[in-house]
């Protein structure tokens, strides 16, 4: 199985990669660092998954040449499960990003990423609720020093593709 | 089902109202530090404060390995030892490719006392990569990488570009130019972020064409440290003029480029070291090979007769229109493969034929000239790989387009250098 | 002592400060711009640098003017942290330079630098950057101040 780390430039896809993968990918305080491909191994309980570091994308409709390389990358590996990184102090772009790709069919794991950043700027997000609403694992992560990404890791396993009408009901629901 | 673009919105909207809240948010005092710094009225004089600690922790380091220890080490010690041990002696055509090719000076052929007048792979070609650029490299790397690391970088970025608009210079990729200062192999592939293909043209050639990278910078550092700032300054120069002229020229759009300003945050030892090393695992594996294999290559055409050949076919233009000597030409082959090497090469050819013949002035015409007039193997390499994903088969066009733009920037941006010294009155 | 009080001496304090620092830029600038020099007990402005350090240094004195007004608003505080910083490098990489020179020996001379040359390198006379240097490091204070509050 497949895992895709997708998410917008410089939300720090790759420093999760590294986490992940125990790589060394070069990580950069500096958007459109990775324009190709990264690829790495994680073993989840018994399966060895192979991991890749997509480039920065805002939106699954490319722009660049970067982001063609990323669209193409979800579009070839449609049962992979797809962790979408958002920035948490820009949650709504990123969920922008993630409802598209739910919209796709694939399984998503989203992983709110800068939760620190996010607190020091009083962003309060109730990720329970978000969990119910989007109805896929959502875990906030702080990827520089590492909190969260076990539980992100261990979410994979249990990712599910959801229709995004339920996402719709969900959110009417209140 | 998919949803429109307004749909999502919506549906987004909705979301982060249920679990969103936006505390009161003060101003920290990172943030302010964020905003004067992009703000030209203060950004501007702190960026001339951060690259003067760039410039000067660049040439303390560099001064200090290569003029402190390792001049001395390959001067005084691995150079004689050398030309006493390695078997053949002066005029031996092996001995001249390895050591040392001697010059003539009064008719006899005497031996070099210097690694950059030898022209010998284990000699000019180990004390250029290693006396000079490693030490060079390393300095310029680790500055970067914490400028980069920090945020600061794509500060820089964004403050230009306002400059630039200001001036009216639009749809510059500022940030493929700063990241080329470093290499520009990485430089051409970082242009794939740039929106349209007229664009990525532009970039792909101008940064080729224009900026130096950290190895030649180094070296340029070594040989002609009073005047590192002018051909800077005329080359960053020649990057504007041309880019203005062919954004006119093309058709095409140049789109703005939005740029995400990441927060500042203090550079962690374990990513500096780690990207350090990986650069400097590069340079050992890469450019070394190539600085000695330049070397080889050229002191084998020089042996051959073919340099002696172009240099006589090139004499009128080098001599007519650049006013350089035609023994340039030597290193002009060399900055094929190595732009470090030919600037090297070109201080030891300066050392034989003397300040009379060989001016200062004409140095720097000729380092200019090393800068300008072909990208190094490597660079062209990644312009073709990029090329052909980015064109198909309309690559060819491509690459000629980009040689059509370099012979006139070559011609006309060099020629002009020569005629800034004439008005002077020191060519 | 109650913030406003604390952050009133970093106001005249810094006024002061900024007016010195303000006097040293616009010497070094005027020297750098003619070309001269200027040595006078252990304090000299020359070199090929003059002109940046120059401007590096009347900027930073303007930097510190200009955050009179309001000193303890959080974006003229930004101002006297960078002012500081900007001296911070300017001397930094002065101390940086003298400590690699002092190391190796001279062009002819051996290996390393006698004990004797060692201690030459850091006689002086010195940049007014270094004279300023200590003077600038207040601001870690009022950076302590700011984080606190």
């Amino acid at each position: 199985m497949r895992i895709l780390l997708m998410g917008h430039p410089n939300v720090g896809k790759s420093v999760v990669f590294n986490r992940i993968t125990g790589a060394n990918v070069t990580e950069s305080n500096y958007p459109g660092t990775t324009v190709d491909y990264e690829k790495g191994y994680v073993r989840i309980g018994h399966e060895e998954m192979e991991v890749i570091d997509v480039p920065g994308t805002f939106s699954l409709e490319p722009k660049d040449k970067a982001e063609e390389v990323a669209v193409k990358m979800l579009e070839r590996n449609k049962d992979s499960v797809v962790v979408c990184i958002i920035d948490s102090t820009k949650i709504e772009r990123g969920l922008y990003l993630a409802l598209e790709i739910i919209e796709r069919g694939s399984r998503v794991v989203v992983a709110l990423n800068m939760w620190d950043i996010a607190e020091d700027k009083n962003i309060n997000i109730d990720v329970e609720k978000l969990r119910q609403i989007l109805g896929v694992p959502v875990v906030p992560t702080i990827a520089v020093s590492g909190e969260g990404i076990k539980e992100l890791v261990s979410r994979i396993s249990g990712a599910t593709s959801v229709k995004i009408e339920s996402v719709m009901k969900n959110v009417g629901g209140s | 089902m998919k949803l429109s673009v307004d749909e999502r919105w919506d549906i987004i909207d909705k979301i982060s109202k249920e679990t969103v809240k936006f505390g009161e948010y003060r101003h920290t005092l990172k943030d302010a530090l964020a905003e004067i710094t992009v703000k030209p009225l203060t950004g501007i004089p702190i960026a001339i404060a951060v690259l003067y600690g760039f410039w000067s922790f660049f040439g303390a380091f560099a001064g200090f390995f290569t003029d402190g220890f390792l001049v001395k080490l390959f001067d005084g010690h691995w150079l004689p030892w050398l030309q006493d041990v390695f078997p053949g002696g002066l005029g031996n055509w092996f001995y001249s490719i390895m050591v040392d090719a001697g010059h003539m000076e009064s008719g006899v052929l005497v031996a070099a006392d210097n690694c950059f007048e030898s022209f010998g792979v284990l000699t000019s070609g180990l004390f250029v990569a290693i006396g000079v650029v490693l030490p060079a490299i390393i300095a310029f790397y680790l500055f970067l990488i914490i400028l980069e690391d920090s945020g600061y970088l794509p500060r820089l970025a964004v403050l230009i570009d306002t400059v630039f608009h200001k001036i009216g210079l639009h749809g510059f990729a500022v940030v493929p130019m700063i990241l080329s200062l470093g290499c520009n192999v990485p430089a051409v592939t970082a242009t794939r972020n740039l929106e349209t293909k007229k664009q990525r043209f532009m970039m792909m050639t101008l940064l080729a064409i224009f900026i130096p990278c950290g190895a030649q910078l180094g070296i340029m550092l070594d040989v002609i440290p009073e005047y590192v700032g002018f051909v800077m300054l005329y080359l960053f120069l020649g990057f504007f003029v041309f880019g203005f002229i062919l954004n006119e020229l093309i058709p095409g759009k140049s789109p703005e480029m939005i740029l995400d300003v990441p927060p500042y945050h203090m550079p962690t030892g374990r990513n500096v070291g780690r990207k350090l090393w990986a650069r400097l695992r590069g340079f050992f594996t890469v450019a070394i090979p190539f600085v000695l294999l330049g070397v080889v290559f050229v002191n084998v055409l020089y042996l051959v007769g073919v340099i002696d050949w172009l240099a006589n076919v090139f004499e009128p233009v080098l001599v007519g229109w650049f006013g350089v000597p035609k023994e340039t030409t030597a290193p002009l082959v060399a900055a094929f493969m190595r732009k470090d090497l030919a600037v090297g090469q070109l201080m030891g050819i300066q050392e034989q034929l003397g300040m009379v013949a060989f001016n200062t002035y004409q140095l720097v015409t000729s380092v200019v000239l090393v800068s300008l007039y072909f990208p190094c193997i490597a660079t062209v390499a990644m312009i073709i790989k990029e090329g052909m994903q980015d064109r198909g088969k309309g690559v060819i066009t491509f690459l000629l387009g980009s040689l059509a733009v370099l012979m006139a920037v070559v011609f006309i941006w060099g020629g002009l250098l020569h005629l800034i010294w004439i008005i002077l009155g020191v060519a | 002592m109650n913030n406003e009080s604390k952050y009133n001496i970093g106001r005249i304090y810094f006024a002061i400060f900024g007016l010195i620092v303000l006097a040293f830029g616009a010497a070094e600038l005027l020297l750098g711009v003619t070309g001269r020099s200027f040595e006078w007990g252990l304090l000299e402005m020359s070199g090929e640098f003059l002109l940046w350090q120059g401007i590096i240094l009347f900027s930073a004195g303007a930097f510190y003017l200009s955050s009179f007004k309001n000193f303890s608003d959080i974006h003229q505080q930004a101002k006297v942290v960078m002012a500081s910083a900007m001296i911070w490098i300017v001397a930094g990489m002065q101390i940086f330079g003298m400590i690699l020179e002092s190391i190796p020996g001279g062009e002819d001379g051996g290996w390393f630098n006698t004990a004797e040359g060692f201690l030459e390198t850091y006689a002086g006379p010195y940049i007014p950057e270094l004279f300023l240097l200590p003077f600038s490091l207040v601001v870690i204070y009022y950076i302590r101040l700011n984080r606190q509050k």
